[in-house]
């Protein structure tokens, strides 16, 4: 049994075992569903193993060398590409990714700019507490769940937050408080015991119980209002009593609490509100999560900002990166664009319909392993291995830590990981 | 009857699984699908034949529908997909996905295929 990290989610668990001769794996032990899914894709029913053309409206099998050539004639002929997902590749493909982004001067993003993108943008601003996995292992004593519901995205995370015994203190689970702010009782409601809270908040009003907590952050606070954004005074102040005397408090934060709202910057208030709790706690520390699935959407940011200076929607010019106010979504939106290359991602799924119409409606060049509604539109589909099984790569856990993903079987005889391809595509661009 | 769209990642009905196991009439069945509060369930009147259609400004898109007494009253939740998609839209930038306001309406009318939201995808072009 060889010991590796899981590439199912963001948490990259380091706690797998598999069995395999090189070929096959027979054997895990500590993968939960998504970690199995992700192992299973190695021998998927819809996995995709050869690249292929659009003719005659039908995706049909060819060579290496055909669909690069034609890649390069999508590429070539057009004068705005852009460049999206990566959020499933590893840093050394994300990077591969912009360094042609830069090439053909397109524009490129991430899975990051619709999910947790956001959070770094407006910590640029004001500064954010952020915390790791370790020390939510080894000192939470309190966890809250704020429109996050883990048992669903990230399976194990509960397992390790709330059970674990951790290094520092004699005792586990019976210490830990577990407060779930959500307007519905999602799966990770169930590990809830008699010390813990649900707080049903209504829907859409998380910005007014944050502002009601900034003000209002006080043990000995007399609360007059009876309700607060559909909760009961009695389960503010259990709320407050709990972030203040918490010695190690972690708020998860889910896309539940990222709605945008042209009216307020919802993310710039609660880490206003952690910096008060904060400065008044005397003998604890409050800190933030910001929970995003894929395995190294995280890395992204990493990335873009170590090389480039800027953690998402990167506009090359001349080769130059320039700046830009456009994401991914409005570059879409308005039609500015006139080809898409996709790296492990699902748009025509994922996004609004009229989005997918227009991303199908130019020439899309697709990089993944399997069957999705993007490659029932895409023009060229070139097969990529999976990394950290058929391929190793870095990745950066949701917490911002660097994990290495390891190789342990190869891939199929006619697959390359997302980097081989993107550099690939870039030597065949290269080419005279 | 106005009601809201919370669009969630559920882990029994996860779109990645479908694509890389399941065929479209498992996609369909596993995704195109809304859980509501059997309150609202019975102020629509319905019953399990039932197929819900929602609409909204960005569009519509009938699914099967299933009780489910952990969503409040008011809320259709709905698993991440291309059928959930049809009724997202874009505001200041962003995609919408949660708080969506919708029309809810009982149906008999048949749900779109996959491949049925595919070709309309492809004939907006």
């Amino acid at each position: 049994m060889i010991r590796i990290n899981c590439s199912g989610c963001s948490l990259l668990c380091d706690d797998i075992f598999v069995n395999t001769n090189g070929s096959i794996i027979d054997q895990v032990i500590g993968a939960c569903k998504k970690g199995k899914q992700r192992l299973d894709q190695l021998n998927a029913k819809n996995r995709i193993t050869s690249p292929m053309i659009r003719k005659n409206k039908e995706l049909k099998k060819v060579s290496w060398e055909e669909a690069l050539n034609k890649v390069k004639e999508i590429i070539k002929n057009s004068s705005k590409p852009i460049l999206y997902g990566f959020s499933t590749s590893s840093c050394e493909a994300q990077l591969k990714g912009i360094e042609l982004a830069k090439k053909i001067n397109g524009f490129i993003d991430s899975n990051s700019i619709i999910c947790q993108g956001k959070v770094l943008n407006v910590a640029k601003d004001s500064g954010i507490t952020l915390t790791t996995l370790a020390e939510i292992i080894n000192k939470a004593d309190l966890l809250i769940l704020w429109g996050a519901n883990i048992a669903d995205s990230i399976p194990r995370l509960l397992n390790k937050a709330l059970f674990s015994r951790g290094k520092f203190r004699l005792t586990g689970r019976e210490i830990k408080t577990i407060i779930m702010i959500d307007p519905i009782k999602t799966a990770s409601f169930e590990v809830m015991q008699m010390r813990d809270t649900a707080l049903y908040i209504q829907l859409g009003k998380d910005i007014d119980l944050i502002r009601f907590l900034k003000e209002n952050i006080s043990i000995d606070r007399e609360i007059i209002e009876n309700k607060i954004a559909g909760l009961d005074k009695e389960d503010i102040k259990r709320l407050i009593i709990n972030l203040m005397n918490a010695e190690y408090g972690v708020i998860f934060v889910g896309q539940g609490l990222l709605k945008s709202n042209p009216e307020y910057n919802i993310l710039k208030e609660l880490i206003e509100l952690v910096r008060a709790i904060n400065s008044k706690n005397e003998k604890g520390r409050l800190s933030l999560v910001f929970l995003g699935g894929h395995y190294n959407m995280v890395g992204f940011e990493h990335v873009a900002l170590s090389f480039y200076g800027k953690n998402h929607s990167l506009q090359f010019s001349d080769n130059l990166l320039v700046n830009t106010n456009d994401t991914i979504v409005n570059k879409v939106a308005n039609d500015d664009f006139d080809c898409s290359v996709i790296v492990g991602t699902d748009p025509i799924s994922n996004f609004p319909s009229f989005l997918s119409s227009k991303l199908a409606s130019k020439p899309l060049i697709l990089i993944d392993n399997k069957k999705s509604a993007t490659m029932e539109v895409a023009d060229v589909f070139l097969p990529s291995s999976l990394t950290g099984l058929e391929c190793e790569g870095l990745a950066y856990r949701f917490d911002h830590v660097p994990i290495q993903l390891k190789k342990i079987l190869n891939p199929p005889s006619d697959v390359l990981s997302d980097e081989e391809i993107l550099n690939n595509i870039i030597k065949e661009i290269n080419k005279k | 009857m106005e009601m809201t769209v919370n669009i969630v990642r559920m882990i029994e009905r996860d779109q990645i699984e479908e694509f890389s196991f399941g065929d479209e009439l498992s996609l369909k069945e596993k995704l195109a699908i809304g859980f509501l509060n059997p309150k609202d369930f019975d102020k629509l009147g319905l019953v399990k034949s039932l197929h819900i259609k929602l609409s909204n400004k960005y569009g519509d898109v009938i699914i099967s529908q299933v009780r489910d007494e952990k969503v409040p009253e008011g809320i259709v939740l709905m698993p991440v997909s291309i059928w959930s998609n049809q009724i997202t839209g874009v505001e200041n930038g962003n995609i919408i996905y949660k708080d969506l306001k919708v029309e809810v309406e009982p149906t008999r009318d048949p749900i779109l295929q996959f491949k049925d939201l595919i070709a309309k995808i492809k004939k907006k072009k």
